[in-house]
């Protein structure tokens, strides 16, 4: 039986792989399922609106402000 | 087999995208297989063979095989520091407002969860690694922060949980928090998403022991019904009213929700074709986890009727206060349950950890791996899970400010990771046909305006308290 070998991290995943565990993987599972694909496959970064960017830091000012009333309730609680 | 028409359309040119490599399709001599993939199509091959078959005993054996993540990842948010919030509740409030506003909380997640489910199924990656790819590194180590103080500040709390529950049958605290450390490792050992998941939803299931407790408290359901139908009495408008509405949402939705079920959608190889059965495993999950919410605000409810003050309860103290009317094992069931809640949320929640770690960092990341191939992942699981652990053991350390904390910063870190979600699963290059409808995209934002209302209320509640009196009328 033909053997491939799986170092697709380097030596530390080293496995034996045979013929039909390959077209196993390949009918079985979706393309963009396979771990090899993904590491290959990233999504395209998209570019953020100007609206999107004033909310992202609008909610991130949010929670940061948020979070020190917290601090703040904890402060007060343990005096 | 799969349907790759049905793939492909829906997800148009990003099926066909991630089929080609360096520009042409991708053949057999061109992948490399990981122990992880023969794994996961051994399980896509058990799919499909019940799929093919038509009749009752197939379409139950399909449940049986898709569901999962949903029902994990809601029986793992009634979590030490939720059932703490519930019990709270109860014995404070009683039979009133807080029995449907907790059944509506349910309801928002389930609208929050199933759009985890369609992204994880339609990308096949998880939440962290997604953010990364499209919004970049700066938003994505802003998401990665949020979630990693969120899910080591609740881990504390499960450890807590896991101590105090263990603690009424006179566990000392060093064996309780070692052997919970053990059971995860023990879980993990398995090396197999699907083994692994079938055990945690065993351990699940026993969320529900908080139902023979309330029935021993013996309820009025004629009040219980008024109540759902009613949403009376109405609590004043309190700063501790705020409080214990901000918990209960944070006991409900919480941002590793989203990281974790999106991860075991994408470990356990769900794909477009299994949304439906992922939907129905997320709503089966909210109704589980929700009949176990208002049994465990039922069960304490006789610490209300009876004038009992639960201020600063924690959660081995509400098993200790229940014993005159449930009896000793009533009140053993209740700290079992305390327990189970914490035990399993500690092995969600750092198992979600792990997953956005291995996202980000590119590592590998799932439960199918041995732990040599997966070394990162697992160490990040564990190391995570012990330094909580140990935080937990240290004399002195504020515990009750802790569970405080978390349920609140939840809520509050809810809003951006909302954010973040919406606007992946109405990208329509990730997601193609799949992308939100207008109803769903309404009643997201009105999750999001519900979650800044409820934390503007919060900080309004800090800051003047007198404010919340003419806010609520009087």
């Amino acid at each position: 039986m033909e053997k491939q070998y799986d170092s697709a991290r380097g030596a530390d995943r080293t496995t034996e792989v045979s013929r039909e565990e390959i077209t196993s993987v390949m009918t079985a599972l979706e393309p963009d399922q396979i771990v090899f694909t993904k590491e290959h496959h990233h999504c395209p970064r998209r570019r953020l609106t100007w609206t999107e960017k004033v909310l992202f830091w609008g909610l991130r000012i949010y929670l940061v402000f948020m979070v020190g009333v917290v601090v703040y309730q904890i402060w007060t609680g343990v005096r | 087999m799969k349907d790759p028409k049905t793939i492909s359309e829906a997800r148009g040119e990003a099926a066909t995208r991630s089929t080609l490599l360096n520009g042409r399709p991708i053949s057999e001599n061109d992948v490399v297989i990981t122990h992880e993939d023969i794994d996961r199509a051994h399980d896509r091959e058990q799919v499909s063979a019940v799929r093919a078959r038509r009749g009752f005993r197939p379409r139950f054996r399909l449940f049986w095989l898709l569901i999962g993540p949903g029902i994990l990842v809601m029986l793992g948010e009634n979590d030490g520091p939720s059932m703490l919030s519930y019990a709270a509740t109860g014995a404070r409030f009683g039979i009133g407002f807080f029995l449907p506003f907790v059944v509506l909380t349910f309801l928002i997640a389930c609208v929050v969860q199933e759009m985890t489910v369609r992204l994880g199924a339609a990308t096949h990656r998880g939440h962290a690694e997604l953010i990364f790819d499209r919004f970049g590194p700066f938003w994505g180590w802003f998401s990665m922060i949020d979630l990693m103080i969120g899910n080591f500040l609740t881990l504390v709390t499960e450890f807590i949980a896991i101590r105090a529950g263990l603690g009424f049958f006179g566990v000392r605290p060093a064996v309780a928090v070692s052997g919970a450390l053990l059971v995860l490792s023990v879980a993990l050992m398995t090396h197999r998403y699907w083994t692994w998941e079938r055990i945690i939803l065993a351990a699940a299931m026993f969320n529900l022991v908080f139902v023979p407790v309330a029935l021993m408290t013996h309820p009025d359901w004629g009040a219980v019904g008024g109540a759902l139908v009613t949403w009376r009495p109405l609590p004043g408008l309190t700063q501790e009213t705020v409080l214990i509405l901000l918990a209960d949402i944070g006991a409900t939705v919480t941002p590793w929700m989203l990281f974790f079920q999106q991860s075991a959608i994408a470990d356990k190889g769900l794909t477009t074709r299994d949304i439906h059965m992922g939907r129905i495993d997320t709503v089966l999950g909210a109704a589980l986890a929700t009949i176990a919410a208002l049994a465990t605000m039922l069960a304490t409810t006789p610490l209300f009727l009876h004038h009992m003050s639960a201020a600063n309860f924690e959660a081995a103290e509400f098993a200790q206060a229940l014993q005159p009317f449930i009896g000793h094992w009533g009140s053993a069931l209740f700290a079992l349950g305390i327990f189970e809640a914490g035990m399993v949320a500690a092995i969600t929640i750092s198992t979600s950890s792990a997953y956005a770690f291995g996202e980000v960092a590119r590592r590998p990341h799932s439960l199918n791996l041995p732990f040599r191939q997966g070394r990162a992942f697992y160490l990040v699981l564990l190391v995570e899970a012990v330094a909580a652990g140990g935080l937990v053991l240290i004399p002195g350390i504020p515990l009750v400010y802790i569970v405080l904390l978390v349920n609140v910063i939840a809520v509050l870190a809810m809003p951006p990771a909302l954010l973040f979600l919406y606007m992946l699963v109405n990208d329509r290059e990730i997601m193609g046909a799949l992308v939100s409808p207008r109803w769903a995209n309404v009643l997201a934002l009105g999750v999001v305006i519900i979650l800044i209302g409820a934390g503007l209320l919060f900080g309004v509640s800090v800051i003047a308290p007198n404010a919340l009196s003419i806010i609520g009328g009087r």
